[in-house]
């Protein structure tokens, strides 16, 4: 319960930290609400998956991953550049028409038509990574805990909090009606990638500098 | 003020009579506004306030009599672009010592604010309840409150003219792009003139995410010509590459190569958000549909990419049109006009014009005036004494 309410309080910070990473998409992809919602779920899916990882990670090195700072910076890193590159892969090559970048493109199609739930559930796993202040504050809580299931337990409950605050998320398809949209999306989600990719960057400069 | 040939609408000359009495509130206004209330007494005070008010009425009047809007328009923001960064300039080393805002002035909140900014402060105040920009609230330099106020006039009155007529930055790369004659790129994907749109997003989100101004920080251009953070760490220094790179990129080289102003066009977050502005402001842009011949002129000049093929076929343009008047100016068949939402689209162009151009030129000389003023009184300063401050 405590990691539920810990999530309830800290939902709409959590919400400001994905938000840049799923709203540029949906816009890019164009798609209705109820899409959206399936959308949404990917996405939310690949958070769990992140927040479920990192609980047991957290639990494996025996509650020392805040001390670790060096390991934390490349965690982070490692996974700000994985959804870098996911976004400036689906903003640059994911179009219709040719390009220099071809072949690289139609890779790309190719995995999109083999399992189209791939990229949301990668850029969902990716922000799950983040050490946004209420993940932090989850951290915190979980190291109190003693045994794995309480740990995963707590961040399952914590995700379940915070994903209350995306339930409004999927209403962005209602704009679906605006054709600019896809294209401002792409382009930002684009531009995105490239913040995230030099944060990513520099925090495994950081990271390996302490190790 | 116009002669009707066929259905085609000429203006006529307006009389020097009618000229000067439709000037004279603009210079009763221009006269306050600039003397604020009383005459000053210094000899280099008093030469900035009679040239300024000479310059800006000359162009107002020029406007009238000549019945040319961007022509006059674009003389006088470039200017106040120009003076502004002396002005400004010369204000921070005054002050500080050194254009470069150091991080113990970051912490005090003494940093200038400016309208670009705004959009990125909507979604950090909704969900924080504080402005993120480190700026004072009341009574300083360019601060908050007054920058606010004056924006919100300015939207409610012009719309997006705001970025032809009351953007300090706009006439640098305004008057960049009149430096050649012909352009030398023709063709633009008409993809980028979405991507201020996207840098709006992009920064608006960040912003809300890290509760600063990620715009500041990462992609302004004019910090180059305005004030920078000390660099005082190799991440502040690829911030400095960027704001040059952006800088002579989008204002200098691209407005010279296209002859469009690239940075307001193709991407300042501020005049993508501004356009939805137009949308509850009563002036705009139309062309005329019997007397367009579809030359296509309107669309080659636009500054802004404004004016499209398609939105020619509509009578409109875009909402993205910064009512500059540069088409209105250039159409060979008088067909573009200002208008006023809701009205008949024939038959009152020159009062839409006047209704427009009376607030308009208002806005200009309340931003410009103070700016042009001290500039010529530094400069006069620089020729007398060999030093602007």
């Amino acid at each position: 319960m405590q990691g539920f309410l810990l999530g309830l309080s800290n939902g709409l910070v959590c919400v400001a930290y994905c938000a840049p990473v799923l709203v540029p998409y949906m816009l890019g992809e164009g798609r209705g609400v109820s899409q959206n919602i399936s959308l949404t779920a990917q996405f939310l899916s690949g958070r769990l998956l992140g927040y479920l990882v990192f609980g047991v990670i957290a639990w494996g090195i025996n509650k020392t991953i805040l001390e670790a700072l060096g390991c934390r910076e490349l965690i982070i890193g490692g996974a700000y550049i994985v959804l870098s590159v996911s976004l400036i892969i689906y903003s640059f090559f994911n179009v219709r028409t040719s390009c220099a970048a071809e072949h690289i493109n139609r890779y790309f199609n190719k995995v999109k038509v083999l399992s189209p739930s791939l990229l949301p559930v990668i850029m969902g796993f990716a922000t799950g990574l983040n050490f946004c202040p209420p993940f932090l504050l989850a951290v915190t809580n979980a190291a109190a805990l003693d045994g794995l299931l309480q740990s995963l337990l707590f961040f399952f409950m914590f995700f379940l909090g915070t994903s209350l605050f995306f339930i409004p998320v999927p209403l962005i398809g209602m704009l679906r009606g605006f054709s600019a949209l896809n294209t401002i999306g792409k382009i930002a989600a684009g531009l995105i990638g490239i913040y995230y990719f030099y944060s990513g960057i520099f925090l495994i400069f950081g990271g390996i500098k302490k190790i | 003020m116009t002669n009707k040939t066929k259905g085609v609408e000429f203006p006529t000359p307006v009389s020097l009579k009618k000229t000067l009495l439709l000037a004279l509130p603009m210079m009763l206004f221009t006269f306050m506004m600039l003397s604020a209330g009383k005459m000053p007494t210094d000899t280099n005070k008093i030469i900035s306030l009679a040239v300024t008010f000479i310059f800006v009425n000359t162009i107002f009047f020029l406007m009238l009599y000549r019945e040319k809007t961007d022509k006059y328009r674009a003389i006088l923001f470039i200017s106040y672009a120009v003076c502004f960064v002396i002005s400004f300039i010369s204000n921070l080393i005054e002050i500080r010592g050194s254009m470069a805002i150091s991080q113990e002035n970051l912490l005090l909140c003494k940093t200038p604010f400016c309208h670009i900014v705004i959009p990125m402060t909507i979604i950090p105040l909704a969900l924080s309840k504080t402005i993120i920009f480190p700026g004072t609230m009341i009574g300083s330099f360019a601060s908050i409150a007054s920058m606010l106020i004056i924006w919100i006039g300015a939207s409610l009155a012009l719309g997006r003219g705001f970025c032809g007529w009351v953007c300090f930055f706009g006439g640098l790369d305004d008057g960049f792009s009149r430096i050649f004659r012909k352009p030398m790129i023709k063709h633009i994907n008409p993809k980028w003139h979405y991507l201020p749109f996207a840098v709006l997003l992009v920064t608006a989100l960040t912003s809300a995410m890290l509760l600063t101004p990620t715009y500041c920080e990462w992609l302004c251009p004019y910090k180059t010509v305005t004030e920078y953070v000390e660099v005082t760490s190799i991440k502040i220094l690829i911030q400095t590459i960027i704001f040059v790179a952006l800088f002579l990129g989008l204002v200098i080289i691209l407005p010279m190569l296209t002859k469009k102003r690239t940075q307001c066009g193709l991407f300042c977050p501020f005049g993508a958000f501004q356009s939805f502005t137009n949308k509850i402001n009563p002036f705009e842009i139309r062309i005329n549909q019997v007397t367009c011949v579809k030359c296509k002129q309107c669309i080659r000049i636009c500054p802004v990419f404004s004016i499209t093929e398609e939105t020619l076929n509509t009578g409109k343009t875009r909402f993205t049109c910064i009512k500059c008047g540069k088409c209105v100016d250039a159409c060979p068949k008088g067909a573009i006009c200002f208008h006023v939402k809701g009205t008949p689209l024939t038959g009152n162009a020159d009062t839409f014009r006047l209704l427009f151009l009376y607030p308009a030129f208002l806005f200009l000389v309340t931003m410009a005036g103070s700016n042009i003023q001290d500039a010529i009184i530094r400069i006069i300063r620089l020729i007398t004494t060999g030093s602007m401050f």
